[in-house]
Formats: structure tokens, C-alpha cells, sequence
């Protein structure tokens, strides 16, 4: 080969590297930047007058007097509606039958859609679900609920070559001729007086327990319930990874039961994380009865179990990074050896070992595999901490993947959904970026 | 070599005998008051890594209360034999001795022998100054609170009695609370030394401690080693024979293990009995 | 021999302690370093506890329903009465993604940890490692939020486009080298330089356009395919690539720092450019120790469960063809976390102990390749330190 195509070769090779490195970072972005701009959405956004009634009813917060004087204004413009509503209905008895019989099914239609958009209507009876008490709470809901009303989805399915293509016909054109053929313009017109958005800060979101299994409401319970597992995990990983690290890097002697030790934890390391679920179900909820069903208590030993060659790991290398004449200088001076461990030793290492501790709670606090069979549950409020040991919880991750994929609704609550994913990622990312900090610090320190 | 109270007559200044010897002309040195017993005494000692036997049937007394220089070439078992004095080689697994290595007539290693309590009789300074990343006050206070002094105006007393001691205090007097890896090199070690004096021990061993230290801070080391001299009986090991000859009263020649001339420091560098420490001391090898 | 007076005067002889003393001592240091393996030991426990506990679960199944229909047939319908219960497509699902996941990370953790150990310098590395270890940390519950919610939309709207994307922006500069390096070497044997330039160019240009017409080609080929969902193996293939990139990487890099220094120098002393020297020299090196970090990425790649389950669609069916990435698969971690919920109800039947037999089956799988793995890497370093 000439040694121009070498140097190519060589150039590509290198280019080759830096663009795995930079699809990584891409692909980092390409995760997160929705999550961000999607779960900001879900405290952040154009609230209209349902949602500050929805919070008045429902968490007895807010302005009431501002908000009677809201739903005033917006009534103003809704009884036309309404009018308009009850004129045809009076329209439609007056008309022959097969007309009537037209007319009916398609005005059927209109009212869910109006009823979604602006919540009850007068006369309508009580809902029994929270969810239809309300018309729609964001501003961005309500605009796509607005096109459903003015327009009807139809698919196209006359070729059978071609999957089937969705379009959409006025709903005004089928009223033509009708006194309801006003109401869709006046609807379209009018929404904003109806519905009064407003930019809205909702911290409550994170603060606040859900309504109607997360129609309404925040994610507290879950936030509370990763707490707890995570912690959980952590009161049991902690003390004793690190006892386990101490006796790994200070008294054992090698040979075959130690190497044995080390490859059980790396076995440990490896077990893939539903088997952790598993053995959770099979061992601490069926065999030890820790709980009588699924528990936190259940959930943080099994993640304690996950988490415990991390922390082992970090320990140990925190544990060998210290330099042995400090231990030198300690025995020297008359220090017994264990003396020597806990005064000079584990203090020294203490911010790699809290590294790997922060890490490991990240981790503990992010998976969900371990938890399903053990401690998670989909619905439920925040649970008090005397209830650890008997009660389930809601949890980030759990509930992640319960809203996403079980949930009835999963389409109609995304926001919620990226805003717990929000939530969870910079609860684990903030932790990773605090060891990250940390560790600088140290090798800082270290060099002097 | 093996040398008796009476026969180790401090010697005088001694006229050169060859002019490359000038040099190491030991100064004239007073007889210490209640000294000059034999604190430690090794008989026949030996110390292997596991079948490598690095220090090779050693016999001599170490007299109470003097400087006791260990020279030779790199790799001939001075470390070695210094960290056997206070056992700080049972951290390694491999190293074990034989023969008999007295502490006040009591086996070093004996069977009864605590090396914990030890260590405390016998402090030890290394190459490296390797204070604690604590407080200077803590990095001192660290031994005495081991052995149970916790009472806070106690402590004060001892730190500063510690410090001056090692000619250190008026340095660091008035930033006690600041950490010790922020002072420089020589400070370090001297804090070294402050820290093995507060646990009041009866033999300070050194290792090579100025041989990572600026000839200004390696001067005050050498003047502490001064003071110190009279309080306690000091070894120290040197790569460097002019300090040897400025602070030691006797001085002992390793050579591949074998301890092999063993005398006053001014006997040793004016009239070597061995030829191999001869060539050493003039330079011949290294 | 009396308790207090064991030889020497009294003065110094602190350091010598009574046989009762030197008992009690011996006696609490071996109770405390006792209690310490205990503590140490706990992980060795745990880990049999969990062979036990998953085994003693695994086992009715294969008593109840024997071996043969669990490993050779694909009709997995445990609820009906009386159950079937052949995990083979299962299986084969878990294997699908698996592979496919390495296929991706594989190549590119390899590159990357190249790029990090010597090429990058300091500055910009130090900037690298975060983002590797940010992958690293995100749940896996958040993997798989993104690639049903966003990434599986995108795939069944616009999955023939994307893919003849992906097609171009990745083969394209291969296809570049290829035929430089191919009409590099057919030409070398030529002497007269003259000649040579001329068949050079021309080889250049033929080769080039072949290349464009097969970008072109594969590309609108690619632009025509439909994808009917987006939960499928590819979508997750994807993804778990890009959860076992960063412990291929690390692991690699590790191995690739452990070879030494001079070993590089020798090379480049050579003539050889950096390309060369790693590819040459480097690599077969570290080759065990990469190998090794592929195993453990892998195994990350088949112990995922929470984007298995949210993306892959979980059809129990084997892909029509079977090497169909574009079709909906379901793996043994996304079954088990599927079927528990029900199953628990009815502990003690087939249908509970099956979830048991698969967890058995990634345990043991996981185990071996961790052992496997840990073999090579303690191999590759006697070998490098020359022992
Ligand atoms: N930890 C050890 N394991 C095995 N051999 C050692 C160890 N430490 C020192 N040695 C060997 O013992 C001999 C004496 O070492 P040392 O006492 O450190 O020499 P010095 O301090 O005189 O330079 C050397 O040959 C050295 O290689
Ligand atoms: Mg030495």
C-alpha cells in the first residue's frame, strides 16, 4: 500500500473512534432532550380555567374568588354554546325521521367531544370518575381536543396496497343547514374566553399526590416511594459493602476460599436484574415472610442485594487508593491495626467510598425489574414511614412503565409520564454528577 | 564489633589519615549522662522475604541515648533491619526472622511481645514525610489519643511540648487547625518527628529522612537529630556519609546483609577495619 | 511462669504482656476477623440463595413438563387449559436482540475505548468518560420510555427513510475506503509509475461508481420497507446497544491500558502509522480482555428487561423471516416480568414454575459468561505482567 492510502487508513481509523464517541454523546442527547423539554412540560405549562378549578376542588388550593369571577367570564361565552346546544336539540325533534335519525348519530358524536373539551355539561348528571369532571386542564390537551371537535378522523382504506391513510372532514360541513353549523365557528372563535389559558408554574406536580390514577394530580407518592426503596437499600448495602471491602483489602489472605469470595461477587454483579425480582418474591416474601405480600421492606433488600458488589467494589478501590504509609505512619505510632482502619484508613477513603455509595443509590433508585414482583405498585397514595414494612408503594420507575404501557389512558397522560421520567432521570443523574464532583475534589486533594 | 560501655570511648577528633577521608572527620562529641547501655541488642538476627534472607545473622548492641548511623550501598538490608526494631515488617506477609532481637533484655519478638504497645516504646520516622491529610494539631495528637489522653487542655500541652521539641512550633504555631499536607517538605518531616515524640517513645528510628528534603531543610533535620540526641536513643539510616559523620555517635556498615564493621563514628570513617567499608566510605563503589 | 513478670526489669518491659492478655487478645482478633468474613461471606451466601431459590422453583416445571417442550417448541400459551408451555421463540427473542445489540455495540464500544486509551488526549477524554458514565446511569425504565414513546412512532411513521439514512451515513465512508484501498492494491504490483497512476484512476472511478449505485440501490430499497410497528427487535436492538456501550467500553479500555507502553513504542519504531500499530499490535494484545468486555456487554444486553418489555413488542411468535429485526419479538426477562403478575396467583402450577425455569436459564447463562469472563481477564494479565 502507498503511503497516502496508509494515512488515510490511519485518519479514518481515528475518525472512526471519535464518531463512536460522538454517536454516544448524540444518542445521550437524542434521550434526553425530549425527556427534558417534555418533562419540564409537566410543571411549566398553559393552564386553563379547569385546571385552577380542578386544584380548588380537588387540593383546596388557589384564588376562589378570582376564579369565581373566571368561571363567570367564561360562562358568558359557554351558555351560547349551550343555547345553541339545547336550540338544536329542539330542531332535531322537529325534523322527519329519517333526517332525525342522521342528524342524531352524528350530533351523538358532537357532545362527548364538547364534553372532553369544556368538562360537563348543564343538566349533564355527576361523573363518577374524577377524569370527566374536568374539561381539559392544559392548554396544548385542549387545542387537540378542539380539532377532534371541529373535525372528524376518517380513514382511507381503498387501496389495499397502501396501509390505511386517517383524514379529516369538518364536522360543521355534515350541520350545514342546521342551526348547529354555527356552534363549531363559535366554538373555534371563542375557546380562549371559554377556557382562559394561562402560563401556570405547577410545583404541585411534584409535591402533590395523583387524582383519578394520575389524570390530575402529581407524582409525590411515587418520588416518596423511590425515596424509600432507594435509602432502604442503601441502610443494608452500605454498612456492609464497605465491612465486606474492608475485610477484602485488609485481611484476607490469598488463597482459594478468598478467590472464591471475589468470584461470587462478580457473579453477584452479573445476575441480570428480574432474577433479582425474582429471588426476592421466591426468597424474602414467600420463604422468610418479611411482608405478607409485596412490601418496601421486600423491594430494599432486594436492591440491596443488587447493589452490594458495587458498593464492595467502589469501597475496595477507595480502600487501595490510599497510600500505605499512611498506615505506616499510623502502626508506627502505636496504632492497632483496627484502630488504624477506622481512624486513618476509612476516613481517607471515605469520599471514594461515598462515590460508589452515591452511585449505587442512583442505581438502586432507577431500577425496576427487582421491585415488580417485590415492591411495587401502580396506584396507591404516599405511604407513612411506620408502613414500610407492611405496605407496597408507587415508585418512579414502576409507575414509568405502569403509565406508559398498562395504563388506560397511556396517550392522554404524557406529560405526566415525562415528567416522572424527568423526575427519576435527575434524581439518578444528579446523584452521578455529585460522585462525579466529588471524585474530582478527591484527586484534587490527592495531588495536593 | 561488638562493642562494651567502657571500650566505645567517644572519640576525639582524630587528624585525617587520607586527604579524601577530610570530609567525614566526625566532630568531637559530649558523653551523654545515663546513657550508653545497650538498648537494643540483636543476636545472630536474621530477616528473610520468604526464603531471601536480607539481613544475615546480625549481632550488636545499640547503646541507650546515642545516634546510631546504618550505612550502605542501596538494597543491603538497612530498611530492613530498622523496621524489624519495631516490627513494621510483620505488614509483610512474606518477611519472617530468626535469632534473638533484644528491646531492654525483652525479645522482640517473643512470644508475649505486644507489638502494638511496641510501637509506642519505639517510633519510627520514614523516607517520605507521610503526615496524615488532618489537622497539624490532629496529625499530632493522633498517638496520644490512641493511648487515651482525650482531655482537650492535655492534649494542647502535649502538641505544643511535641512541636517545639521538633524545633517546629514557632513555624506552626499559629495555624495549628490548618492541614498538614499545606506545609513543605521539610516541615512535613519535622511534623513527623513531633508526632512520633508525642507518644513519648524511647527509640526513634529514621529512614533515610532527608533524603527527599532541600539541604536547607535537611541542616534542620540534622540539628533536631542534635537536640534530640542525649533524650533518646535515635537510629537513623543515610545514604549520606557526611550526615552519618556530623550527627552519629557510632555508626553501623551494612553490605548485602551482612553487618560488617560496627564502631564509633570517627573509629569507622578515620580507620575503617574492613576493607569493603574502606572502598565504601572513600567512594570506591556506589 | 507468672502472669505479669515474663522476663526483662520492669522499667521497659511494657511491650511484653501476660499469656492470659496475649489469649484474650488472640482470642477477640480472631472473633472480630471472624465477624468480618461473616460479613464478607454474605455475598457468597446470597449467591447461592439465589441458585437455591430460583432452582427450587425451576425445578417443578421440568418435573411437571420434562425438557423437551420448553427448548424445542414455540407455541407459548400458558394460560390455556391445560398449558403450552414452549419457550423456543422465546428464547430465540432473547437471542435476536442479543445479537443485534452486540452487532451495534460491539464495533462501536471497541472504537471507543481505542479512541479513549490512544487517541484522545487528556483534555478532551476527560470530557468523553462523563458522557459514557451519564449513559451508564440513566434507568433503564427511561430507555424504554424513549423507545416506545419516541422512538417507536418514529420508526413505524418514517422507518423506510430513517433506514436508508442509517444505510448511507453509515456504509458510505466504508464503501470510500473500500475501493481506495482496493485500487491501492491492485495497482502495487505495477512498476512503471506512469501506468500505475493511470490504472489507478481509472480503477478509482469504476469501483466509485459501482459504490454509488449500490448506495443508491440498497438505499431506495431500503426507503421503499414498511414497518408495520415500531415495538420490534430492531428498536430494541438499538437501544440495548446503547445500555451495554458503556461497560464494553470501560471494560476495553482497562484491557487496552494494561498493555504497556513499550509495546507501542516498539511499533511506531517500526514506521507503522497509529491505525497500524493498534490494529497490529495493540489489539491482539488486548484481544482477551476486549473479549471479556463483550461478554460482560452482552450480558447486559440479555439481562434487560424493563426496554425488552416496553419495546419489543411481545409477541411470542418467531420473526417471519427469522433473521426479521422489523418484527415484534418477546424475550425471557420480558416474559417473566409479564406472566409473574398472573402466575403468582396460581403458585405451584406449571405456568408459575416456567417463569422460574427461565430465570434459571439467564442465572446460569449469566454465571457461566462471568466466570468465562473473569477467566480471560485474570489470563490476560499474568500474560502482560509475564508471568
Ligand atoms: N517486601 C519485600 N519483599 C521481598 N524482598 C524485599 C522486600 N523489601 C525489600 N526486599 C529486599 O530486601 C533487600 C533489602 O532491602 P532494604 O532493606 O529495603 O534495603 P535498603 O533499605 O538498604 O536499601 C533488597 O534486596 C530488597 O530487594
Ligand atoms: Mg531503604
Amino acid at each position: 500500500m502507498n503511503i497516502g492510502t496508509r494515512k488515510i487508513l490511519d485518519r479514518s481509523f481515528t475518525a472512526l473512534g471519535i464518531g463512536s464517541i460522538v454517536v454516544m454523546a448524540i444518542a445521550l442527547l437524542i434521550v434526553l432532550v425530549p425527556i427534558i423539554t417534555n418533562g419540564i412540560g409537566a410543571v411549566f405549562f398553559t393552564g386553563t380555567v379547569e385546571h385552577r378549578k380542578m386544584l380548588i376542588n380537588e387540593f383546596k388550593r388557589g384564588d376562589t374568588d378570582k376564579l369565581a369571577e373566571e368561571i363567570a367570564s367564561s360562562d358568558r361565552y359557554r351558555s351560547t354554546v349551550y343555547k345553541m346546544l339545547t336550540g338544536f336539540e329542539a330542531e332535531l325533534d322537529r325534523m322527519p325521521p329519517e333526517k332525525k335519525a342522521e342528524y342524531k348519530e352524528k350530533y351523538s358524536q358532537v357532545k362527548p367531544a364538547l364534553q372532553a373539551l369544556l368538562g360537563p355539561l348543564p343538566g349533564d348528571p355527576e361523573p363518577m370518575l374524577t377524569r370527566f369532571k374536568y374539561g381539559q386542564t392544559r392548554w396544548e390537551k385542549a387545542e387537540e381536543k378542539l380539532h377532534d371537535f371541529l373535525y372528524e378522523s376518517k380513514w382511507d382504506n381503498s387501496n389495499p396496497n397502501v396501509m390505511s391513510k386517517e383524514y379529516f372532514v369538518s364536522r360543521a360541513l355534515g350541520f350545514e343547514g342546521t342551526t348547529l353549523a354555527q356552534l363549531f365557528p363559535y366554538v373555534k372563535e371563542n375557546i380562549d374566553h371559554m377556557l382562559l389559558p394561562e402560563f401556570t408554574v405547577y410545583w404541585g406536580f411534584i409535591t402533590d399526590s395523583s387524582v383519578d390514577s394520575h389524570f390530575f394530580g402529581g407524582i409525590w407518592p411515587e418520588i416518596q416511594g423511590t425515596f424509600f426503596l432507594a435509602v432502604g437499600a442503601m441502610l443494608f448495602a452500605f454498612p456492609l459493602g464497605v465491612i465486606a471491602a474492608v475485610y477484602f483489602t485488609e485481611y484476607a489472605k490469598p488463597g482459594f476460599f478468598n478467590s472464591m469470595l471475589r468470584s461470587a461477587n462478580s457473579t453477584l454483579a452479573g445476575v441480570p436484574s428480574i432474577v433479582f425480582g425474582m429471588f426476592g418474591l421466591a426468597f424474602f416474601i414467600n420463604t422468610l415472610k418479611v411482608s405478607e405480600s409485596k412490601s418496601v421492606i421486600a423491594g430494599a433488600l432486594t436492591l440491596a442485594i443488587m447493589i452490594l458488589p458495587t458498593i464492595i467494589r467502589a469501597a475496595e478501590e477507595a480502600i487501595l487508593a490510599v497510600p500505605k504509609t499512611y498506615r505506616e505512619a499510623s502502626l508506627s505510632l502505636g496504632s492497632t491495626k483496627w484502630n488504624t482502619i477506622a481512624t486513618v484508613i476509612l476516613p481517607a477513603a471515605l469520599p471514594g467510598i461515598l462515590t460508589g455509595g452515591v452511585i449505587s443509590l442512583g442505581r438502586a433508585a432507577g431500577e425496576t425489574a427487582p421491585i415488580i414482583f417485590t415492591a411495587a405498585v401502580s396506584v396507591g397514595s404516599a405511604i407513612g414511614l411506620a408502613d414500610v414494612f407492611s405496605s407496597p408503594t408507587p415508585a418512579l420507575s414502576w409507575n414509568i412503565y405502569n403509565l406508559a404501557s398498562e395504563h388506560e389512558a397511556a396517550s392522554q397522560i404524557r406529560h405526566v409520564q415525562y415528567g416522572m421520567v424527568l423526575a427519576l432521570v435527575s434524581i439518578v443523574l444528579l446523584l452521578n454528577l455529585s460522585a462525579i464532583v466529588l471524585r474530582a475534589r478527591i484527586s484534587k486533594k490527592l495531588k495536593g | 564489633m561488638l562493642m562494651t560501655a567502657d571500650a566505645r570511648e567517644i572519640s576525639q577528633r582524630a587528624p585525617a589519615q587520607k586527604a579524601t577521608r577530610d570530609m567525614y572527620i566526625p566532630p568531637a562529641r559530649k558523653k551523654i549522662s545515663g546513657g550508653g547501655t545497650a538498648h537494643i541488642s540483636a543476636k545472630e538476627f536474621s530477616v528473610y522475604y520468604d526464603e531471601f534472607e536480607a539481613v544475615k545473622k546480625v549481632t550488636a548492641d545499640i547503646l541507650s541515648k546515642y545516634v546510631t548511623a546504618i550505612i550502605g550501598p542501596s538494597g543491603c538490608g538497612k530498611s530492613t533491619f530498622l523496621r524489624a526494631i519495631n516490627r513494621m515488617n510483620d505488614l509483610i506477609p512474606s518477611c519472617h526472622t530468626t535469632g534473638a532481637l533484644l528491646f531492654d533484655g525483652n525479645d522482640i519478638y517473643g512470644k508475649f511481645t505486644d507489638e502494638v504497645l511496641l510501637r509506642k516504646k519505639v517510633g519510627m520516622v520514614f523516607q517520605k514525610p507521610n503526615p496524615f491529610p488532618k489537622s497539624i494539631f490532629d496529625n499530632i495528637a493522633y498517638g496520644p489519643r490512641l493511648h487515651g489522653v482525650n482531655d482537650k487542655k492535655k492534649l494542647m500541652e502535649i502538641v505544643e511540648r511535641s512541636l517545639r521539641k521538633a524545633a517546629i512550633w514557632d513555624e506552626v504555631c499559629d495555624r495549628l487547625d490548618k492541614n498538614a499536607l499545606g506545609l513543605s517538605g521539610g516541615q512535613q518531616q519535622r511534623l513527623c518527628v513531633a508526632r512520633t515524640l508525642a507518644v513519648e517513645p524511647e527509640v526513634l528510628l529514621l529512614d533515610e529522612p532527608t533524603s527527599a528534603l532541600d539541604p536547607k531543610a535537611t541542616a534542620k533535620i540534622e540539628d533536631l537529630i542534635q537536640e534530640l540526641r542525649g533524650s533518646y536513643t535515635i537510629m537513623i539510616v543515610t545514604h549520606n556519609m557526611q550526615q552519618a559523620s556530623r550527627v552519629s555517635d557510632s555508626t553501623m556498615f551494612f553490605y548485602e546483609g551482612v553487618l560488617v564493621e560496627h564502631a564509633s563514628t570517627a573509629q569507622l570513617f578515620t580507620n575503617p577495619k574492613d576493607p569493603i567499608t574502606e572502598d565504601y566510605i572513600t567512594g570506591r563503589f556506589s | 511462669m507468672a502472669d505479669d513478670s515474663v522476663g526483662g526489669n520492669n522499667r521497659t518491659n511494657a511491650f511484653v504482656i501476660s499469656a492470659r492478655k496475649r489469649a484474650i487478645q488472640k482470642v477477640s482478633k480472631t472473633m472480630g476477623e471472624g465477624m468480618l468474613l461473616a460479613v464478607a461471606s454474605f455475598v457468597a451466601i446470597v449467591v447461592l440463595f439465589i441458585f437455591y431459590f430460583v432452582a427450587r422453583d425451576a425445578v417443578p416445571f421440568f418435573q411437571l413438563r420434562g425438557f423437551s417442550e420448553f427448548f424445542t417448541s414455540s407455541n407459548w400459551y400458558p394460560a390455556d387449559q391445560p398449558g403450552q408451555f414452549g419457550a423456543l421463540a422465546i428464547i430465540y427473542g432473547s437471542l435476536m436482540v442479543t445479537l443485534g445489540s452486540a452487532m451495534i455495540a460491539v464495533p462501536m464500544g471497541v472504537a471507543a475505548a481505542i479512541c479513549l486509551s490512544d487517541i484522545l488526549p487528556f483534555s478532551i477524554r476527560q470530557y468523553a468518560k462523563p458522557v459514557i458514565e451519564m449513559l451508564a446511569a440513566i434507568p433503564s425504565v427511561a430507555f424504554g420510555f424513549f423507545a416506545l414513546v419516541v422512538l417507536a412512532p418514529l420508526l413505524q411513521n418514517n422507518g423506510g427513510p430513517m433506514l436508508m439514512w442509517a444505510w448511507w451515513i453509515l456504509v458510505s465512508p466504508f464503501l470510500v475506503l473500500g475501493v481506495l484501498v482496493v485500487s491501492d492494491l491492485l495497482t502495487n504490483s505495477i512498476k512503471d509509475p506512469q501506468r500505475r497512476r493511470q490504472l489507478y484512476a481509472f480503477l478509482l472511478t469504476v469501483l466509485g461508481l459501482i459504490a454509488v449505485f449500490l448506495l443508491y440501490k440498497v438505499g431506495t430499497l431500503l426507503y421503499g420497507i414498511q414497518i408495520l410497528t415500531g415495538t420490534n427487535a430492531l428498536n430494541v436492538s438499538i437501544i440495548l446497544s446503547f445500555m451495554a456501550l458503556p461497560t464494553i467500553v470501560s471494560v476495553s479500555e482497562d484491557a487496552l491500558q494494561a498493555v504497556g507502553r513499550d509495546i507501542r513504542e516498539g511499533s511506531y519504531a517500526l514506521g507503522a502509522t497509529r491505525a497500524e500499530t493498534i490494529i497490529k499490535t495493540i489489539l491482539p494484545a488486548a484481544s482477551s480482555g476486549i473479549l471479556a468486555a463483550v461478554i460482560l456487554g452482552i450480558m447486559r444486553a440479555l439481562g434487560e428487561t424493563m426496554v425488552v418489555w416496553m419495546a419489543s413488542g411481545n409477541s411470542s411468535h418467531s420473526p417471519e423471516p427469522w433473521f426479521n429485526y422489523l418484527e415484534a419479538i418477546r424475550t425471557l426477562t420480558a416474559t417473566i416480568a409479564g406472566d409473574m403478575g398472573e402466575a403468582d396467583q396460581v403458585t405451584g402450577s406449571a405456568r408459575y414454575h416456567v417463569l422460574f425455569a427461565m430465570g434459571l436459564l439467564l442465572l446460569v447463562i449469566s454465571f457461566i459468561s462471568n466466570l468465562v469472563s473473569e477467566r480471560i481477564v485474570v489470563r490476560q494479565r499474568k500474560i502482560l505482567s509475564g508471568q
